[in-house]
């Protein structure tokens, strides 16, 4: 056993810390999911991509061919874990492209689908942004349960239904889109495809849905006689719950490591807080409940980074991370919570001062954070189904639903 | 980076696990609970064949010259079997101490009958309202003539019954002022003034209760500096709650398995338990609980094993270990349902037993308040 990083990791981390010194601004406090409902936030996190593109950093362990630099799976999660430390935007870029679409082609695309696209999304411009369609009003959870049906029509496919809680669809040039091409299959499982849909097709209609702080990031979206080019399925047809089952565990497996380096950022904001203020006339770090809860937190983010650190090791031998990316997922949620809600406690009333108001602490990191992380613990799986996918892929458990 | 055993812990691991499983079946640890020398003299002497009680020892003193890492493969597969014995109370408490800060004369002397089987002991460390803090020891030792007379009574000495030699902490005391600083004494139990008890416990371990009374000790007998053993003492309790770690590690590893395996046999409403999420997903926190503890053990270990500082991630460890051994356990019975409570199931071997572990060497507070001034403040 050796946990020590290369000294290529430990530059990078240098060298992402500069770069956040120097591109993010002071105060510059938006989540993962949210810069895309503002113009001039979302005008700004493509900035940033841009000029993470031209560092080699946005999809830094891609292939060159496609428009990576090869780089290793334990550099990639040190990057993901500064990254989200330093707070650094545009890396999400609409959410999809980056993390899942990307390695999802590679797994099962066409080369042709992958010299198309993944370019396109390693370049950090705007047609490089995807949003993804998977959720639809009565398959949630039970994502086996979606409706909206692609026939096949010559060299193509007509598409129709809806799809719900689509992130960035306002932004996207394309949409990686799951659709039932075999309504009377056995299980419904085995009647799901996937496709790649140009946003600008005719028939899509979006519509803006606010999340309870009035931003725009979800959006339903409409699909009415849609035309698919044939060329655009990824992978077999009616093998896309199959294939979408790995792209999830890629799509949830960086979460470790983004969730690391922001409970780490709010653990150290109030690490610093808590040292700098008085409350009744005594410094609050002398506090040993305060002392107490911010220790078990850094425990738990420790063990957090380890969980990271395995996943990464794992794929870096080879292992598609299953039950690994669910446990990283569901733990890093929980820790999110915990942080942000030991945060208000120790805020106590100004917790509720809205993030840019003068009496918001910490620059309203904490608020955001207490707002952010219900959504940010159902995207991609509820902590309930990652726990039915630990359960049945690790512990061997029955299926349960 | 590497998660992965060397191929020589491996197979230790292999071996310990098959070795454990034969040699002492869950019905003779029960057994040794009602046994007055508290372990199994037999298995002791295959394990020292086996150079598991030497392992980490020089092989000048009849070790084997394996790595700390090692031995903590070897502690967890002793804590999944739950193993009674001095094992942990003759190595970490006493050969380590001992190999680290023990004279040539003392090393030479004292390590090769620990190797070799011939010799068990332990430490005595705790007492009435004190633990490690040197304050409340008042075990002291008067200076008379060259010679050291020991006094005090020490709580919950493991296996002091059966060892034949204990490290004492004690403060030395000089015109009726006692010392600040801690010193260690090398103890022959078998020496006039000592007087041990066996106290009653619910963990299945052996614990004692020993008093001293006028012992004489000479200045050879002292491990170490006389007086400033303070530093010595927090490093051989920072290895030894290591070990203790990784040995909890185990226990939960192995409770996580049978409660799996149990909630996929057990039928209630006509299908197993298992098959319920609100089980279900008990049995995920209990996995994500063993396997955070298991990495954060490694680390510490590791961190340990090339001699970097690890303070901090060890007192995540041991904190981690205490909190996570508790609800580990108390989940294990509890998804046995009844038969969870009985004496008839090995489950409540393994809640019971974790009373022995959680407070040594000190309690989850102690190593919170340790990790609160590792993050700065």
């Amino acid at each position: 056993m050796d946990f020590s990083l290369g000294q290529r990791e430990e530059a990078l981390r240098e060298e992402v810390r500069k770069f956040a010194e120097q591109e993010i601004p002071d105060g510059w406090i938006v989540n993962f999911l949210d810069e895309e409902s503002r113009d001039d936030d979302w005008a700004f996190s493509l900035s940033i991509s841009k000029k993470l593109a031209d560092k080699g950093w946005l999809v830094m362990g891609w292939p060159k061919k496609y428009g990576g630099r090869d780089a290793s799976c334990i550099e990639q999660m040190v990057f993901a874990m500064e990254a989200a430390y330093w707070g650094i935007p545009g890396l999400s870029m609409g959410v999809s492209g980056t993390g899942w679409i990307g390695p999802s082609l590679m797994l099962y695309g066409s080369e042709e689908q992958r010299l198309k696209y993944m370019p396109m999304i390693a370049s950090g411009g705007p047609d490089g942004i995807w949003c993804t369609g998977y959720s639809e009003p009565n398959a949630g959870s039970d994502f086996a349960n979606i409706q909206t049906r692609a026939v096949r029509n010559g060299d193509g496919y007509i598409v129709n239904g809806q799809k719900v809680w689509t992130s960035c669809a306002h932004r996207a040039r394309w949409c990686w889109l799951a659709v039932k091409t075999d309504p009377n299959a056995d299980r419904p499982q085995n009647g799901i495809s996937l496709m790649i849909v140009d946003m600008k097709s005719p028939g899509i209609t979006i519509k803006p849905l606010l999340n309870y702080t009035g931003e725009h990031i979800f959006n339903e979206v409409f699909f009415d006689n849609v035309r698919v080019p044939a060329v655009d399925l990824v992978g077999e047809e009616n093998r896309g719950w199959y294939q979408l089952m790995k792209s999830l565990a890629y799509e949830r497996h960086s979460f470790g490591g983004q969730s690391y380096g922001t409970g780490k950022r709010i653990l150290h904001g109030l690490i610093k807080y808590v040292a700098e203020t008085k409350h009744n006339g005594k410094l609050m770090s002398r506090d040993p409940i305060i002392r107490h809860r911010l220790a078990e937190n850094a425990i738990e983010l420790e063990t957090l980074k380890m969980f990271a650190y395995e996943i990464a090791w794992k794929m870096s031998t080879g292992i598609v991370p299953i039950y690994e990316s669910s446990r990283n997922k569901s733990f890093a949620d929980h820790l999110l919570e915990q942080l942000a809600l030991a945060g208000t406690e120790i805020l106590g009333f100004s917790s509720q001062a809205e993030q840019h108001c003068k009496l918001a602490r910490l620059k309203g990191l904490i608020q955001r954070q207490y707002l952010m992380f219900p959504g940010t613990a159902i995207a991609a799986g509820t902590d309930e189904i990652e726990k039915n996918i630990i359960g049945k892929f690790k512990l061997g458990l029955p299926r349960s639903y | 980076m590497n998660f992965n055993c060397t191929e020589q812990q491996t197979m230790l691991r292999t071996m310990a696990r098959d070795f454990l499983i034969k040699e002492c079946p869950k019905s003779r640890t029960r057994e040794l609970e009602r046994d007055q020398k508290g372990y199994c003299p037999v298995t002791w002497n295959h394990m020292a064949e086996l150079g598991w009680i030497g392992l980490v020892l020089p092989e000048q003193y009849g070790g084997s010259n394996a790595n700390f890492m090692d031995l903590v493969v070897l502690m967890e597969e002793m804590g999944r079997n739950i193993l009674p014995g001095p094992f942990f109370s003759t190595v970490a408490l006493a050969a380590l101490p001992l190999m680290e800060y023990g004279s040539d004369e003392q090393k030479s002397r004292y390590l090769p009958p620990i190797a070799h089987g011939e010799k068990i002991w332990t430490l005595a460390l705790n007492e009435t309202s004190a633990d490690c803090n040197c304050k409340g020891i008042k075990t002291a030792a008067r200076l008379e003539n060259g010679e050291y007379i020991l006094n005090g009574e020490k709580l919950f000495v493991p296996y002091a019954a059966i060892a034949d030699y204990m490290l004492v902490v004690a403060r030395i005391k000089k015109d009726r002022v006692l010392d600040k600083g801690f010193t260690l004494f090398i103890v022959n139990r078998n020496k006039p003034g000592i007087d041990v008890e066996t106290i009653p416990t619910i963990t299945g371990e052996m614990q004692c209760r020993v008093r001293l009374k006028g012992v004489k000790l000479s200045e050879t007998d002292v491990l170490g500096t006389a007086g400033n053993a303070g530093n010595a003492l927090g490093r051989i309790l920072d290895k030894a709650s290591l070990l203790k770690c990784a040995e909890v590690s185990g226990a939960c590893q192995s409770v996580l398995d049978m409660t799996n395996t149990y909630a996929r046999e057990r039928l209630q409403f006509g299908k197993p338990i298992g098959s319920f999420q609100v089980i279900q997903h008990r049995l995920v926190d209990m996995l994500a609980d063993v396997e955070g503890l298991q990495y954060l053990v490694y680390q510490a270990a590791w961190l340990m094993s090339i001699g970097a500082d690890c303070g901090e991630q060890l007192a995540m460890a041991k904190a981690k270990a205490n909190e996570v051994h508790q609800r580990v356990a108390l989940s294990g019975v509890k998804i046995h349902g009844a038969i969870g409570f009985s004496m008839d199931h090995d489950i409540g071997l393994y809640y019971r037993r974790v009373m022995a572990s959680k407070f040594f060497p000190r309690d989850t507070d102690y190593y919170l308040e340790k990790v609160a001034r590792g993050i700065g403040l």
